[in-house]
């Protein structure tokens, strides 16, 4: 029986059930933001309420028909995609945020309420929901979960991971489970509400989470400092980081700055160029704070670490400095970039960058190559430049070959092949550069017990 | 060439301003404050006329509480010389600032004053004009380019469907637009060295002033909330609503 004859079956089962099976809805949610694979799933399915997903994925296993859980399709790693006529099954309309209360500063909201909303929401509070990503206009609490997603305040706040007080979720059997229940405390053995966060849609679906609210930030301030060496903006962290809050400390390389000023048509924030910049958001309770990163600069320009700085004086300005930092994935993707988002302990950076920067050196002379990330959570993002003179073919032929010597490096420093972004079907077969062949076997005893039938996303995370 | 800047400190632009609770005024506990957007345009034209070698001081000026020196050795930093700040912890209404800026220029004697058009907190755009009137200077408003020479000043100003050019002789009050230009970042080792600027603080009354209340906020309150839109089910639906509840069609 084709899967198209399977959706016949469950659409007869469940007739409640929303199924569309457009080639318009098809190709619109058959992929995610990776766009790298021909998207072809056999049908979308939009469910409502846990109850009727769990009815869906209990008949789906009766079927055998494979489903793709898929949230707001922001994914960087294909995790979401459909490639092999599956059913594509949408949280979108399962949305609602309910049941907030003020002593527990927890809210409770459905699977599909859209990232930025819950902030939104949380603001209403006078509180603060912290994971923000350049795309949370569209990414939705359930995919931020299924990623553990991290973003710009991570330093400061953690992962999405630091947020869930609780999860329901229907497993691949269709059984439903309550995880963490909303509980502060709770040392009643293995903590089942860990393993689905960041596991990909490959366990079961999320359908409604606990969310903890934290208390905003008070007034912050935005420093961008033109650094003098890779080993100077370790430095500079290492000071800013021990006397002051940071928000986000973040860096790029002067490549990265030309790319930018030149495709967006602005101004260099500096009259002189420097090997990198660091832009630091720092929170200031007090005026004292304040000054005291003012002293920090000075020290830092007193051992030659920075060679000039500047601080923003209003919130436009911050904006703006910001602006610097987050164009940078968007200018260089004209480029048709090689993409990697890597990482190791921060202290490692400098070490990778130049084990990395010689191995590019030696198998693509001709590549321009621009770094920048997150480097106060020791996450660089690495991106290869195609030279203008080399076919897209042969160059998507080199970065396969280079990705083996890169993911290389990362293990023998001890990192991660992907810091944020998740395995999907994209580092799928590099799994084994991230973690052991011990690991690896868990990973699939832990998969089989949720799934026994492997229903739940098919081919991403593990084989 | 000396130039005078008078400065606010105000609600930073992008913060959502709320009332306070006993309608008195608007909150400004632990909300970020910024120099009114027109100040720091004003304040760049001075640094880019003295870059230019057409002036010779920058002199800022700033009327408000401890807090406000902040803001001047913000302005210090983008290139003021020195400073005076004025103490007071109540906020003034326009004649009252345009009283104490006219007594600071009795001591000064700058050659132009150059200063906002107005404050984005209040809105009024009354200062700079009633300070031409005391001090019995010409005034030139809403300056979209100014040229400099020793003994007067070319001043543009954009208005309906053209451009607007006034020349006015020197000493002279001249207000800031928004297109006059695009204000610089602040350099920290230039926030540095501000700090060695000289910052003199007066008070009112050693400006030899007396300031009369003409005006007492009565209330403020927030603007009325929109109601939120609803979805209608079809056409049907919709001509309906529009000809029975808006009642806009017939
Ligand atoms: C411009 C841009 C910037 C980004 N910046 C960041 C960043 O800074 N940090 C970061 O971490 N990520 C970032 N991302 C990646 C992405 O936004 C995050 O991974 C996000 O959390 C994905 O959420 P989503 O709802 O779009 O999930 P989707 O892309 O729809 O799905 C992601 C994965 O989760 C699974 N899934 C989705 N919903 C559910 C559910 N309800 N139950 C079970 N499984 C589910 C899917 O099967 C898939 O494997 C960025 C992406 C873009 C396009």
């Amino acid at each position: 029986m084709q899967n198209i004859d399977k959706v016949q079956a469950l659409a007869q089962r469940l007739p409640e059930l929303e199924i569309r099976t457009s080639q318009e809805y098809c190709q619109q949610y058959g992929k995610d933001w990776l766009r790298l694979y021909e998207p072809n799933p056999c049908a979308v399915a939009f469910v409502r309420s846990t109850q009727e997903c769990a009815e869906l994925v209990r008949v789906a296993r009766e079927l055998a028909l494979p489903l793709v859980p898929s949230g707001g399709r922001t994914g960087l790693s294909g995790g979401a995609t459909a490639l092999h006529q599956e059913l594509v099954v949408s949280c979108e309309k399962l949305n609602q945020i309910r049941d907030y209360n003020e002593i527990d500063e927890v809210v409770t909201c459905a699977a599909g309420t859209i990232t930025a909303n819950l902030q939104a929401f949380a603001r209403e509070q006078g509180l603060f929901f912290p994971i923000s990503l350049a795309s949370d206009g569209s990414s939705q609490i359930g995919g931020n979960i299924a990623t553990n997603a991290g973003g710009i305040r991570v330093l400061r706040y953690g992962l999405t991971r630091q947020y869930v007080a609780g999860l329901t979720v229907v497993t691949g059997t269709g059984e439903i489970v309550q995880l963490g229940r909303g509980l502060v405390k709770n040392a009643c053995g293995y903590d089942l509400r860990q393993l689905f966060i960041g596991s990909e849609g490959t366990l079961g679906f999320i359908t409604e989470a606990q969310i903890k609210l934290t208390r905003p930030p008070s007034a912050t301030s935005v420093l961008l400092l033109a650094v003098n060496s890779i080993d100077a903006v370790m430095q500079t962290f290492c000071r800013y980081k021990k006397r002051l809050s940071l928000i986000a400390f973040e860096y790029f390389c002067d490549l990265a700055l030309a790319k930018v000023t030149e495709d967006k048509q602005i101004k260099a924030p500096f009259e002189a160029a420097s090997p990198y910049y660091v832009l630091i958001e720092f929170e200031h309770g007090s005026e004292s704070d304040f000054e005291l990163a003012l002293s920090l600069f000075e020290e830092s320009m007193d051992v030659g670490e920075v060679q000039d700085g500047i601080v923003s004086q209003s919130e436009q300005q911050a904006n703006e400095l910001w602006f610097y930092r987050e164009s940078i994935s968007e200018v260089l993707a004209s480029y048709h970039p090689y993409k990697n988002d890597i990482a190791v302990k921060p202290s490692l950076v400098p070490e990778l960058m130049q084990q990395l920067n010689l191995v590019i050196a030696e198998h693509y002379p001709l590549s321009e190559v621009v770094w920048f990330g997150h480097i106060g959570d020791g996450n660089c993002h690495l991106n290869i430049l195609k030279p203008q003179t080399m076919s897209a073919n042969e160059f998507k032929q080199n970065c396969d070959k280079a990705s083996h010597l890169i993911f290389a490096q990362v293990q023998k420093l001890g990192g991660s092949i992907s810091a944020e972004h998740g395995i999907g079907l994209l580092k799928r077969n590099y799994l084994q550069y991230g973690r052991t062949s011990y690991e690896i076997d868990c990973f699939g005893d832990i998969k089989r017990l949720f799934d026994p039938d492997n229903i739940l996303n098919p081919g991403k995370l593990i084989g | 060439m000396k130039v005078l800047v008078p400065i606010k400190r105000v609600i930073d632009a992008y913060v959502k301003v709320r009332v306070k609770s006993d309608q008195s005024g608007v909150e400004t506990q632990n909300v970020k404050m910024s120099m009114n957007p027109f100040d720091e345009i004003a304040v760049e034209e001075a640094v880019r006329l003295k870059e230019a070698g057409k002036v010779s001081e920058i002199l800022i000026v700033s009327i408000g509480d401890k807090s406000t020196q902040e803001t001047i050795r913000t302005a210090l930093a983008l290139g003021g010389d020195r400073a005076i700040h004025v103490q007071s912890d109540d906020a003034l209404e326009p004649l009252s600032v345009a009283k104490c800026l006219q007594a600071v220029i009795k001591n000064e004697n700058p050659h132009l004053i150059l200063m906002g058009k107005q404050a984005i907190d209040d809105d009024c755009n009354q200062t700079g004009q009633m300070l031409a009137a005391l001090c019995d200077l010409p005034q030139a408003t809403f300056a979209s380019n100014i040229e400099l020479n020793d003994s007067e000043a070319t001043v543009t100003s954009e208005v309906d469907g053209g451009l607007l050019t006034v020349k006015v002789s020197l000493p002279a009050v001249v207000t800031t637009d928004l297109r006059l230009n695009e204000p610089r970042y602040v350099s920290l080792p230039n926030i540095m060295k501000a700090k060695r600027k000289p910052l003199e603080e007066v008070t009112i009354e050693s400006l030899g002033v007396t300031l009369k209340q003409h005006q007492k906020v009565l209330k403020v309150t927030e603007p009325p909330k929109r109601e939120a839109g609803i979805k209608v089910d079809g056409v049907d639906a919709l001509l309906d609503k529009l000809r029975n509840e808006a009642k806009v069609i017939g």
